[in-house]
């Protein structure tokens, strides 16, 4: 309904111009008032306690019961999920999932409040393009692909990503303020150069797709040294692939396979203008899945021992020792030795160590001319930004709302970033999110009543130089037997079509084995 | 003493800058250019002091008393520079001439302070002792001053209210150097009354500045404004000039009594005279009643349900004496249900079919409101409505936003909506446009109701039919994660505003 503009013809000058108005009479009565708010919160989830249990070997409960069941998965993140929604699918249901958590979801974990659901981990999917045929048929399942049309209300609302440079918010991440021809000659080449590795065939969702295991030639290059030899030495070009490689994997581009590195800009084909997401994140998928399966799925179950015995696979948890056929192992690959003897080396499987955060902001802050976007990133910022678990809503009006604030700990060896991570308060951690945020806005100490903060010490695998075409992870990708593994670290990175993809193998090596047996 | 004395100095030089600062600030925000702003303010105010001081000579006799007027005189002048220069940009027309008069004066009074309490001072000191601690202490307010005005003073108090502040310091000054230099003013009593009441009534603008610079904001819309309020969504002023009312959310202008007849009768009854049999009817936004007036007039509609954000919106049309009479009365008629929501999650929740529907959004200024014109709107809307039914929307202005309009329609149509654009002139807006959504065939209906002011049936038939400059161009729709409406709108709209 506005309707007014030059045509009325009745402002009383030209200089009374609107949007100065509410600007001008704040700063000539002082309405910003500027007391620092107390902020709550602690540290949530953690697990590191049980995680130490497990790789000192204890000490653990002996099982009393004993349960003989055909398929034992462990591990209810996506690979797990994934792995129970094949053997569903193919009409087999005699299965338990094992999650040592409280909740299911692995790294697409969700929390809610009385404002929203929020992600914990993992908040998007990028639109799968064409050939990415597994992840279509799980959304198509959930009801977001139709008709081979994506539910535009699944699609990220505009505006989708702006990105803080040089004291002012810009549309997209990509950095554009201030490029030299330099820059966007150098942002050309480089996709011309993507484009090319993607007509390859080599980069494919999931990799396996591609039908060749990584050139090790490239693999053996860090990223960032693949950019120089390149002769891209654009400072935003070099300072997007480098927050693409700490946001994908949690690693700097110099400790970056090139392999990965160009495998994040080669390897999409998106159908449409995306991504996929929701409030809690993947967590929508993974509340979806986890209630399909919830007769399966026995939360709060760490499984400390996996003995081969003849035919048979027995898992120990606290309270029940499962005598399976067939294990698969869709837990952090790393963690294998701890639980089983026969365990494939996995010396070098390195994660990188996580941060998320997410904060209760009841009064949106003032950001002139700009409007908040689903992902708002800092430039320089050693942290990766945040995402409005809200941004999906169907409302115009903007009320209280929850950021989820992400940092990977990419600079330096992880093992030290680990120690740093676990050694230092909650409150150490919210005076370094606060100052982060301040820099691009100012007022962020006043907005935010909450920060709760999640610590995870192997968030996610890291594809270090080498590790793609190591024989170390081809072998354990290739594993088969009674004990099956399934982690998306077998690909080398974290993305949520690699964790279903080995889910899935690993639920059809399971059910052939199963099949041979009967 | 020496201390207590060169504080005073110290004082009166921050005070001075302040006032500078202040004018510079206020003139690039009322004007812009900041760097010509600044100079020429800086500029004229050291000149003006060079004239101050030239002028200390022709001050002979009786200095102190001199000085504590003087100090009273820069206290209001000062003191008020801001509430006046706001109000005067509000109301008058010459506002340079103002700044810089007010400038000039403060300068005059500023350059006379320093050469005066010089002169009182001179028997007390060794000369060069004294030129040297006055200068240091007014150096060191002028630091002191140009710290504390961004860091603190234009944050935490505002303009007017840190003018205001440094006068009561300026008339603190003027006081206590009635007790300093007691010796040299036998009879205080009348300069420290004096000083009193300019403190009180700096005092009283320190707490009455809120209403100052209200007042003044009210005097931006060119009419009388007979009412204002800040809700919890927007500002709703309505303004009256002579027969005239006007209703503004958040500056925006809504309607003009005037010519407002036109742009409802175009909304509602091109749709809704073509469904004789129409029963239920929605109207989303339109909180000001005058599309239901419309309505209403179709005696077979037997529920018309109204969904607008606002409680306040919708309370003030239904109890003002000046919107009921031009909205009839329509929001408190027994037919009628007024929902406070948000029309989309509203509408994703409601279960109910409407005949049809009238669409009466703010325009896609930004992404918030845009999700109001998507291809996902437009297709719950869809689902609301019975199968003959029709949905008329309003869809900004094809002249001056062409590409704008034209991809409401296209978006529609992507919808599943068949589309019928048309357009109609209202003075107050320029050419206007909406589309009207259709599930089956349409036709232009050859009967509108009695006592319309504008629509006849041919007139009605013709809002149809898109001279050249007007018509379709390609655009592509707006969806959620593609929101291609609110970059086409910017677009438009800023090409003609700027």
């Amino acid at each position: 309904m506005e309707r007014d503009h030059a045509l009325s013809g009745r402002e009383t000058n030209g200089l009374a111009r609107v949007p100065r108005r509410g600007f001008l009479s704040a700063a000539l009565v002082g309405l910003l008032r500027k007391t620092d708010r107390i902020v709550s919160g602690s540290f949530v989830n953690e697990s590191d306690e049980l995680g130490h249990r497990l790789r000192s070997r204890g000490p653990f409960r002996t099982p009393a019961q004993r349960e003989r069941v055909p398929v034992v998965v462990v591990g209810a993140g996506m690979a797990g999920l994934s792995a129970a929604w094949r053997l569903e699918k193919r009409g087999f249901r005699d299965f338990v999932l094992l999650e040592m958590e409280k909740q299911a979801g692995g790294v697409s974990r969700w929390g809610e409040n009385e404002i929203t659901a929020f992600p914990w981990g993992a908040h998007y999917v990028p639109v799968p393009g064409p050939h990415s045929l597994l992840i279509r048929e799980l959304l198509a399942d959930l009801g977001v692909l139709m008709d081979g049309k994506w539910d535009e209300r699944h699609l990220c609302f505009s505006p989708q990503e702006r990105l803080f440079l040089h004291g002012r918010w810009q549309e997209g991440i990509e950095p554009e303020l201030a490029a030299t021809a330099r820059d966007r000659e150098q942002y050309r080449r480089f996709e011309e150069r993507m484009r090319e590795f993607r007509a390859s065939g080599a980069f494919t969702i999931p990799m396996e797709r591609a039908g060749r295991s990584p050139d090790a030639a490239l693999d053996h290059v860090p990223m960032g040294e693949w950019l120089r030899r390149e002769g891209f030495d654009s400072p935003y070009l070099n300072w997007y692939v480098n927050y693409a490689c700490r946001d994908d994997y949690g690693a700097a581009a110099a400790a970056t396979s090139a392999w990965a590195g160009v495998h994040y800009f080669a390897s999409r084909e998106p159908d449409d203008k995306g991504p996929l997401t929701w409030p809690e994140g993947n967590g929508w998928i993974a509340r979806r899945l986890a209630s399909r399966f919830k007769p399966h799925i026995r939360t709060g179950s760490v499984v400390f021992r996996i003995v081969r015995e003849s035919a048979r696979v027995r898992v120990f948890t606290e309270d029940v020792e499962f005598v399976a056929d067939c294990v698969i192992f869709a837990a952090p690959t790393f963690l294998a030795p701890y639980v089983m003897e026969d365990a494939p080396p996995v010396g070098g499987f390195e994660y990188s160590p996580w941060l998320t955060a997410n904060l209760v902001v009841d009064r949106p802050p003032q950001d002139q001319n700009s409007e908040v976007a689903w992902d708002n990133v800092i430039y320089d910022s050693p942290a990766l930004g945040y995402v409005v678990a809200t941004h999906q809503s169907l409302g115009t009006v903007e009320g209280p709302t929850v950021w989820t604030f992400y940092w990977a700990l990419a600079e330096g060896p992880a093992p030290r970033n680990r120690r740093l991570l676990l050694t230092t308060d909650w409150a150490y951690w919210k005076e370094a999110i606060l100052n982060d945020l301040s820099r691009a806005h100012a007022d962020i100490r006043q907005r935010v009543a909450r920060i709760d903060i999640m610590r995870m010490g192997h968030a996610m695998v890291r594809p270090q130089v080498g590790f793609l075409s190591s024989a170390e992870r081809l072998r354990a990708a290739a594993a088969n037997g009674p004990v099956l593994f399934a982690h998306s670290d077998l690909s080398g990175f974290s993305i949520i079509e690699e964790a279903q993809y080995r889910g899935v193998t690993a639920a059809d090596r399971a059910l052939a084995r199963l099949g041979g047996r009967r | 003493m020496q201390v207590v004395l060169f504080l005073s100095v110290f004082l009166i030089a921050a005070c001075g800058l302040i006032y500078e600062l202040i004018a510079g600030t206020l003139a690039s925000y009322l004007l812009g250019d900041s760097v010509l702003q600044f100079s020429t303010v800086i500029g004229s105010y050291l000149f003006a002091m060079g004239i101050g001081s030239a002028l200390s000579r022709y001050l002979r006799r009786g200095l102190v008393r001199r000085f504590v007027s003087i100090e009273l005189m820069v206290a209001v002048v000062g003191g008020f520079s801001t509430a006046l220069l706001f109000v005067g940009f509000a109301y008058g027309e010459a506002f340079r001439l103002q700044l810089y008069a007010v400038v000039i004066a403060i300068g005059i009074l500023v350059g006379l302070e320093i050469p005066l309490l010089m002169r009182i001072l001179e028997g007390r000191f060794e000369f060069r002792d004294l030129v040297a601690h006055v200068l240091t202490f007014d150096y060191l307010g002028a630091l002191g001053a140009s710290l504390l005005f961004p860091i603190v003073l234009v944050p935490k108090l505002g303009l007017v209210r840190s003018a205001m502040a440094f006068g009561i310091v300026n008339a603190a000054v003027a006081l206590w150097s009635t007790f300093l230099f007691r010796a040299e003013v036998p009879r205080a009593g009348t300069l420290r009354a004096g000083c009193a009441m300019v403190l009180a009534l700096l005092g009283a603008g320190m707490v009455y500045a809120g209403k100052i610079t209200a007042a003044a904001e009210n005097n931006i819309y060119a009419d009388e404004v007979i009412f204002a309020r800040d809700t919890r969504y927007q500002r709703i002023v309505l303004t009256k000039w002579k027969d005239d009312i006007r209703l503004f959310l958040s500056s925006h202008l809504q309607f003009s009594s005037r010519d407002e007849y036109r742009y409802h009768e175009a909304l509602v009854h091109p749709g809704l005279a073509a469904l004789p049999g129409a029963r239920r009817v929605l109207v989303l936004g339109g909180g000001d009643g005058l599309a239901v007036r419309e309505i209403l007039k179709y005696p077979g509609v037997e529920e018309v349900t109204l969904v607008d954000l606002d409680p306040e919106m919708t309370h003030l049309s239904s109890t003002h004496p000046f919107l009921r009479k031009l909205n009839g009365g329509s929001l408190t008629e027994r037919r009628v249900h007024v929902i406070n929501a948000d029309a989309f999650p509203w509408l994703e929740k409601e279960t109910g079919y409407f005949d049809f529907a009238v669409v009466d959004f703010p325009d896609p200024t930004n992404h918030s409101l845009g999700k109001l014109y998507t291809t996902a709107f437009y297709r719950l809307l869809a689902h609301h409505l019975t199968a003959r039914g029709l949905a008329a929307v309003q869809s900004t202005s094809p002249l001056f936003a062409r590409q704008t309009y034209w991809c409401i329609v296209e978006t529609m149509k992507q919808a599943g909506f068949e589309a019928h654009p048309y357009h109609a002139y209202v003075p107050a807006f320029g050419e206007w446009g909406f589309v009207l959504g259709a599930l089956s065939p349409y036709r232009p209906p050859a009967q509108v109701p009695n006592g319309l002011r504008f629509l006849t049936p041919i007139t009605l038939a013709q809002m149809f039919d898109f001279p050249s400059d007007m018509g379709p161009v390609p655009a592509e729709p707006n969806r959620l994660n593609d929101q291609v409406l609110v970059r086409y709108y910017d677009q438009e709209w800023s090409a003609i505003t700027h």
